[in-house]
């Protein structure tokens, strides 16, 4: 189902009718061109390729725009002080709000760091909030917090660009928000914790799925782009290996690595990356990691069921922007919910991401449901519910036709002084129709977003 | 000013610089034995290939196109692109986007080309010629950063040195005298602050292995991070 069109849409198709359509072609040179790629490692073997990139842009007024801003705000700024207070004084837990069985269980928690504070207390930096505009009453749903290595900004951006050459018509007739902004942000966010020294973006290296946003980030934020080994620890002190041996101060790494690929030292010995010691110097506060080591927890998808009720506890605040209606199998009264109405549920894997672990009721078999039940009921902390949201289509130009494909949108949440909210985002398209998984890893597409007025 | 670099980014801007300039020269090279191979002198091509310790079989003209670019061996230019490819991917955030765009296309051109079975004839040539020349124009813009930019033209100068001590040593003394400075300025200003490095010369009785060996050498002391 699409979204009801307004007046800002109306203009967009307007001026798209008077667009030479063969142009579009020209977005696929340009990403080939630029190698504006997301890689794949497919039956063993390196893929690079172009994410698919639709032309028709996901259209939100300034005022909806205005809403989820102020939502995102309120939600990031009580998962921060949700982490803030988990590692420390853990009063959430101890009054009870989010059960501390859960929060233990939960496979991003890392006890070890316990007692620590991280340059600025922020925990999470740079942020990717999954929404879905809900068709049922025209409001827009949280699906997913990522709060760990959220990535795909660099995408938008880029294609930002190549759409104001190709069809400048639109950015000449319509007042749609640029987007610039987003690497200086960035570069904002690591100036504000910097302990003393250089800006790094820390990436696995060129054959991890996302290095063309390690690269363009680093470009356009001025950081340096470093592989793990390319950084050494000295005294609990990080240092940037220059070509010539010498060795310069870091002050704050935007890492693109797992946790659990951090610091051999103290994750996995066996680990062939990370920075050996890394993480002593950042429990020595002198080097801040961004986004902070730990922050799976908040992320996990059991936890997303309590985040309303950290912006209660937290802000004193009704939270702006709503969740889907979730279940946790962990509540007994949730587990009789979930088996009575498991034909119409979502079930999902908490330890699963990138649309994967995603169980339709309505797609499963009675049998199949009978395993599942036996499955979640052996570890019921493994497994959340949701009702099935039914969120608007996109439309979209595929194979020179429009088609309607789920899309879902990720917004960019920048922590430092403030909490800022790109004004732009990665809207994601489904492969096919009526398929609800929109991930990069299982083929979905990407549009541009367009916060615009009249 | 850009101050820092590592020393794989370094590494892989100097190999972009002299894959780059291989492509030209061999190109440039192919062209000339081309022209010959017609009508003129049949081994023309044979003769060039000796020079790059390879034996060349061709029966015609096009052919010897088709056997010095997509050939099973070391000059082989679509395996010298899909290395200047690879060094351009790592190094993409010290490149100007232009540059790096028309990397990525001159190799997809041979890509596609040799994938395709497309005849290969002169054409390929001067669309390779053109894209390396906007690829050098965009490199040689002013507002470039000086110290990738210095990675890239040693790399540059190294393989027209190696070239020219290799095809033309007699003939270009001057030349290489020249490109030597150039590369002992680079290098002492990569380097000021560490131990003087060694003058590349020809001392008496030395081979043009020796040479080229030096002058590997010398670049091999400037990355050491």
């Amino acid at each position: 189902m699409l979204e009801k069109s307004t007046e800002l849409h109306d203009k967009f198709w307007e001026i798209f009718s008077q667009q030479d359509r063969n142009k579009i072609d020209e977005f696929k040179l340009y990403m080939d061109k630029f190698a504006i790629n997301f890689n794949l490692y497919k039956d063993g073997n390196f893929i690079e390729q172009s994410l698919p990139f639709d032309v028709i842009p996901r259209i939100i007024s300034k005022k909806e725009f205005t809403k989820i801003e102020k939502g995102l705000q309120q939600r990031v700024q009580a998962l921060n002080l949700f982490l803030e207070d988990l590692y420390t004084d853990a009063k959430i837990v101890k009054e009870g709000i989010v059960p501390q069985e859960f929060v233990e269980q939960a496979s991003g928690y890392l006890k070890e760091f316990v007692g620590f504070s991280p340059s600025k207390k922020i925990r999470a930096h740079i942020n990717g909030i999954d929404l879905v505009k809900d068709s049922a009453d025209d409001e827009w749903v949280i699906l997913e917090d990522n709060l760990r290595v959220p990535s795909g900004s660099s995408y938008p951006l880029s294609i930002r660009d190549t759409y104001r050459k190709i069809y400048p018509d639109f950015f000449e007739h319509m007042k749609i928000d640029p987007i610039k902004n987003y690497p200086s942000i960035i570069a904002n966010a690591m100036d504000y914790v910097n302990t003393g020294g250089l800006n790094v973006v820390l990436t696995p290296g060129r054959y991890n799925s996302a290095y063309y946003e390690h690269s363009y980030l680093a470009e356009k934020s001025g950081a340096l782009l470093v592989r793990p080994h390319e950084l050494t620890v000295v005294d609990k002190k990080v240092y940037f290996k220059n070509y010539n041996g010498k060795l310069i101060r870091v002050g704050s790494v935007y890492r693109r690595l797992d946790d659990e690929f951090m610091d051999p030292k103290f994750f996995n010995p066996e680990s062939l990356i990370g920075v050996p010691g890394i993480v002593e110097s950042y429990l020595a506060g002198n080097v801040a990691l961004l986004n902070a080591i730990g922050n799976g927890v908040a992320d996990d998808k059991g936890i997303y069921y309590f985040v309303p009720k950290m912006i209660k506890y937290y802000l004193g605040e009704e939270p702006i922007l709503k969740n889907a209606p979730t279940y946790l199998p962990y509540f007994k009264k949730d587990m009789e919910y979930i088996f009575n109405n498991m034909e119409k549920l979502v079930i999902k894997d908490v330890a699963e991401a990138g649309g994967y672990g995603v169980l339709f009721g309505h797609e499963m078999s009675a049998i199949q449901m009978e395993d599942l039940k036996t499955i979640v009921k052996a570890n019921p902390r493994r497994f959340i519910a949701q009702e099935l949201i039914e969120f608007y289509d996109e439309k979209c130009y595929l194979n020179k036709d429009l088609q309607d494909r789920k899309a879902d949108f990720r917004a960019y949440v920048v922590v430092a002084e403030d909490v800022k909210v790109w004004n732009c985002g990665l809207t994601r398209y489904a492969l096919e129709e009526g398929n609800y998984l929109v991930n990069s890893s299982q083929g979905g597409g990407f549009k541009d977003t367009w916060v615009m007025e009249l | 000013m850009e101050k820092y670099i590592t020393g794989n980014v370094a590494t892989n801007l100097y190999w972009l610089g002299r894959y780059l300039e291989r492509t030209t020269i061999t190109l440039r090279e192919i062209s000339t034995a081309y022209d010959k191979v017609i009508d003129i002198d049949k081994d023309a091509g044979v003769k060039l290939y000796d020079k790059f310790d390879v034996k060349l079989k061709y029966v015609n003209a096009y052919d010897f196109l088709k056997e010095a670019i997509f050939g099973e061996h070391n000059a082989n230019i679509l395996n010298i692109l899909t290395n200047a490819r690879e060094n351009a991917i790592i190094c993409r955030h010290l490149l100007d986007s232009e540059a790096f765009g028309e990397i990525i296309a001159l190799h997809a051109l041979f890509l596609s080309t040799y994938n395709n079975h497309l005849e290969i004839d002169y054409n390929l040539i001067d669309q390779a010629q053109s894209l390396i020349g906007e690829i050098l124009n965009a490199r040689s813009r002013r507002d470039h950063k000086a110290l990738s930019d210095s990675f890239f033209r040693i790399g540059k100068i190294v393989e027209e040195a190696d070239y020219r001590i290799r095809f033309h040593e007699e003939e270009d003394q001057e030349i290489i005298q020249s490109i030597f400075k150039e590369i002992d300025s680079i290098c002492e200003s990569l380097t000021k602050d560490h131990e003087e490095l060694p003058k590349i010369r020809r001392v008496g009785g030395a081979t043009k292995d020796d040479l080229l060996t030096s002058l590997n050498a010398k670049v091999d002391k400037i990355i050491t991070g």
